[in-house]
């Protein structure tokens, strides 16, 4: 096993051309390694989204490269290969969006669970309440549709389905901003259970205080780019750049005051 | 004023249905809001914040839902029956109101001055209407005035839209102004811009405000008391130095799982299991479910009222003495 | 959705949203059908064959009375049932397939030439009048109903499409779309079981009140003289025959209209009924 899981080296995302060009991306390295959890921190408009993408395999850039396991990701038009695509998985945003609206949360799983594992129809419904129990959804919750779910159960009823793949890496995108405090906690626990269990975890959000309590080691980017990195217990004591403090001094709460 | 400017009454809000009972949906909220205070109502997602604040602005009807008991009282009137024709004298001029900004927003085929113009048109002043659009604009902090005037909403962040409709709701110097979650979906450096602007207009004007939220962190943060609502009641009042000694389970429970205060890497507290929704009430405290200092006599009968614990301090909880010295 | 008011107490059963409006739209065109079924196979009369005394009020005999050419209306109006009703559907359902189909495989490609190329294609066929398309199918291929189902599943299916491109293009960039691919579902799984079902919610619902229209069109292009061919019973036929007499006879002309409305009448219960059910489960 190599040292780093994922390593990105110099990548680039642009948008368009001409005047209309926009640079989301703009050279940017980062390294994930196991049992280190990242996160990228910055407001809406930094590019840490499409850099989320660009790590998922849903974007290829438009400079640079992009390693899993030594391995590049981004082939010609093809990303992640058949046998590497189940390691790197992802949760996002929009609770709303995040489950097809006609499926209950457990033909969701058990779907992905039937793909990844080729196993039968039963076993995989059984698989999948066992692996949505762990995530806090009853049986009678699992046999809702999306729309009967509150905004908490549907982001873990994404995750378990992302869990499904049996990934190596979850890449979790803003996952708290749209639900309640109480959910988000909720949420939080369930991710730091799964870094106890060995998961790699990539964080992005613009809340300093998430990213504070569950990852080691932060980006901080703005317009594009990384205006500061660190360990995270550091960036905490210590920030040095302007943008740094004035994220910090956002937090609601408690932090933010104290940081001031 | 000794008299509070706002007074909710054992508040029991429903939604009737032509072929089935009233669906009740906040049962049991009291509290007050005095002159010139911040009052933060924090709770889940059905806890009943909204309605209550709809209660309070006179939308109980578009959602088609209704007072079924108790009283709304703005300065000693009781606004719980009021006719649509009364909340259009009260609304803008009384009572201004800043909705979600992922919902509702500025209306996108105006642009700014024409939505300013159209928030100031009952306005007592004299001066000319772009005097005072432009006065209201540099009130919410927005600089580039002349620019922003002409633009449309979409040519707006986030940020700035909320920072419209702010300016728009306080156009009459209202004496109360609700703002119903204004920060959701907003980056947390706006958030706190918008916050900060908040705690400066209530400086300021002695504007009352109402701000709803579920981030018990925010408010703790923002406002003077604090208003803990839970499955359609009022759990808990109390200023915010009252609320570092919660005396309810649920308060308790919200403050330990708060991020701010969560040690890296270590177990959060969670609240256990869903809040009971609309429909599925059980009897008794709604809260006794997921409560870790249930009492036998705390499931059954009608939910609690609020008990003073001091002057400025309630707690709708029966037993109280078992919840000891926990702090926040 | 929701029960209400009661955990222990007896729970009040109720009704979903819409009951009442597809129990009475799917009634009636059940009705109609058995109608259509039952009543031509018992009649005493050949629905096509003159002779008796033409232009007979509705009597005991002749319950709708009879026509010009001395055929029993009754027989008639229910002997047209399958012919209106089973072309209406197949010129609703084949252009629904198809245009929900190439609309959703446009919308979510990224081959910017061959979208513009069918999105010309599909925006022409939308502008184009569709008598005259129609009159030149028939000039070509001849009058009867085979020509009309063919003029108007070769322009309907563009309406479907653009529906369908419109809506696809939204929920391909959903995040359970883009969730599936991270999943490493096959294309056409990601197609046929994640996209379609969500993009044809949309032209299901334009189906419906797509049907009404196109039976009328049916009618009104046998009206015109180049649907069905006589001697065989179609509504729309029949009402133009029975314009020629209104003066002297109306009942000739508000059978088969009757008829008409009663089926687009049941069409319009169901879109509602849909309408309400579908409002019920995503309030908004």
């Amino acid at each position: 096993m190599r040292e780093h899981l994922i390593e990105v080296k110099n990548v680039s995302v642009t948008f368009g051309s001409g005047s209309n060009k926009v640079e989301a991306v703009k050279n940017v390295s980062l390294t994930l390694s196991a049992r280190e959890p990242i996160g990228i921190v910055g407001e809406s408009g930094s590019g840490k989204s499409t850099l989320a993408r660009v790590l998922a395999g849903l974007q290829k850039p438009t400079s640079g490269e992009v390693f899993f396991d030594g391995e590049p990701v981004y082939r010609g038009s093809r990303s992640y290969s058949k046998e590497q695509r189940h390691l790197v998985q992802m949760v996002f945003q929009d609770p709303y969006g995040s489950l097809n609206p006609q499926m209950t949360g457990i033909s969701a799983v058990a779907e992905a669970i039937r793909f990844h594992q080729k196993s039968d129809k039963e076993e995989a419904k059984l698989h999948a309440f066992m692996l949505l129990e762990k995530m806090g959804i009853t049986e009678l919750d699992a046999k809702k549709k999306p729309r009967q779910l509150s905004g908490g159960q549907r982001q873990r009823v994404s995750v378990a389905r992302a869990l499904s793949a049996n990934p190596s890496v979850l890449l979790a995108d803003e996952p708290t901003s749209a639900i309640d405090q109480s959910a988000q906690a909720q949420l939080l626990n369930l991710f730091r259970g799964l870094l106890d269990e060995g998961l790699a975890i990539v964080l992005v959000s613009h809340d300093l205080g998430v990213i504070r309590y569950l990852t080691e080691r932060v980006y901080v980017m703005k317009d594009g780019q990384f205006v500061e990195s660190g360990d995270t217990e550091k960036i905490f004591a210590n920030p040095k750049e302007e943008y740094t403090k004035l994220l910090l001094a956002s937090i609601p709460g408690k932090l933010g005051n104290d940081l001031t | 004023m000794t008299n509070p400017l706002v007074q909710i009454k054992d508040l029991e809000i429903g939604i009737p249905h032509p072929r089935r009972e009233t669906l009740t949906i906040v049962r049991r909220a009291n509290f007050d809001v005095n002159y010139g205070e911040l009052v933060g109502i924090v709770g889940e997602s059905g806890s009943g914040k909204t309605m209550v604040c709809r209660s309070l602005i006179g939308t109980l009807e578009r959602r088609g839902a209704t007072v079924v008991s108790g009283q709304v009282l703005f300065e000693g009137e009781d606004l719980a029956h009021a006719s649509e024709v009364q909340w259009k004298k009260l609304r803008g001029s009384e009572i201004g109101y800043v909705p979600q900004s992922a919902l509702a927003g500025p209306n996108p085929v105006l642009t700014i001055k024409a939505q300013l113009a159209e928030a100031l048109k009952n306005s007592k002043s004299s001066e000319s209407i772009a005097a005072q659009s432009k006065a209201l604009l540099a009130l919410v902090q927005i600089r580039r005035v002349d620019i922003v005037m002409k633009q449309y909403p979409s040519q707006l962040s986030g940020g700035m839209r909320q920072r419209v409709m702010i300016a728009c709701a306080l156009a009459q110097n209202p004496k109360l102004l609700i703002a119903d979650e204004p920060t959701t979906g907003l980056d947390v450096t706006v958030q706190a811009q918008i916050m900060k602007l908040l705690k400066e207009i209530r400086q300021d004007f002695g504007t009352s405000i109402v701000l709803i939220s579920h981030d018990l962190a925010l408010v703790d943060d923002v406002c003077d008391r604090i208003v803990v609502m839970h499955a359609g009641a009022t759990v808990e009042v109390g200023t915010v130095a009252d609320l570092f000694q919660p005396k309810h389970p649920y308060t308790i429970a919200l403050n330990r799982s708060r991020i701010d205060i969560a040690i890296p890497g270590s177990e959060l507290i969670t609240i256990p299991g869903n809040a009971p929704s609309v429909g599925e009430w059980a009897s008794g405290c709604r809260f006794a479910m997921r409560c870790q200092f249930q009492q036998s006599d705390c499931l059954i009968g009608d939910h609690p009222d609020l008990m003073n614990i001091t002057n400025s301090h309630q707690s709708a909880c029966l037993h109280m003495e078992l919840l000891g010295g926990e702090n926040a | 959705m929701k029960v209400s008011n009661s955990s222990a107490g007896a729970k009040r059963k109720y009704r979903r949203e819409g009951t009442f409006g597809l129990v009475a739209g799917f009634g009636m065109l059940l009705l109609l059908l058995l109608a259509g079924f039952i009543f031509p196979l018992i009649s005493k009369y050949d629905p096509n064959q003159p002779g008796l005394t033409p232009l007979l009020a509705p009597n005991m005999e002749n319950y709708f009375g009879t026509d010009i050419l001395g055929r029993d209306i009754f027989t008639r109006v229910f002997d047209a049932v399958f012919i209106d009703l089973g072309t209406s559907l197949v010129g609703v359902v084949i252009p629904l397939t198809v245009g929900t189909i190439i609309g959703t495989l446009l919308g979510i490609s990224k081959r910017k030439r061959i979208n513009s190329l069918v999105g010309s294609l599909i925006d022409g066929i939308n502008a184009f009048p569709f008598l005259i398309f129609v009159i030149a199918i028939i000039s070509f291929v001849g009058p009867g109903i085979p020509s009309i189902l063919l003029a108007i599943c070769l322009m309907n299916w563009a309406r479907y499409a653009r529906v369908a491109r419109t809506r696809a293009v939204v929920v391909n960039d959903l995040a359970y779309v883009e969730a599936s691919r991270t999943l490493g579902y096959s294309k056409p799984r990601i197609l046929f079981k994640h996209i379609i079902p969500n993009v044809s919610s949309e032209t299901v619902a334009y189906a419906l009140s797509d049907f009404i229209i196109v039976i009328i069109g049916v009618a009104a292009l046998s009206f015109l003289g180049f649907g069905v061919n006589p001697p065989q019973a179609e509504w729309g036929l029949m009402i133009r025959d029975g314009a020629q007499v209104i003066t002297l006879a109306w009942w000739p002309t508000v059978f088969p209209g009757l008829a008409l409305c009663w089926t687009g009448i049941a069409v319009a219960f169901i879109a509602e009924g849909t309408n309400r059910r579908l409002k019920e489960s995503n309030p908004k």
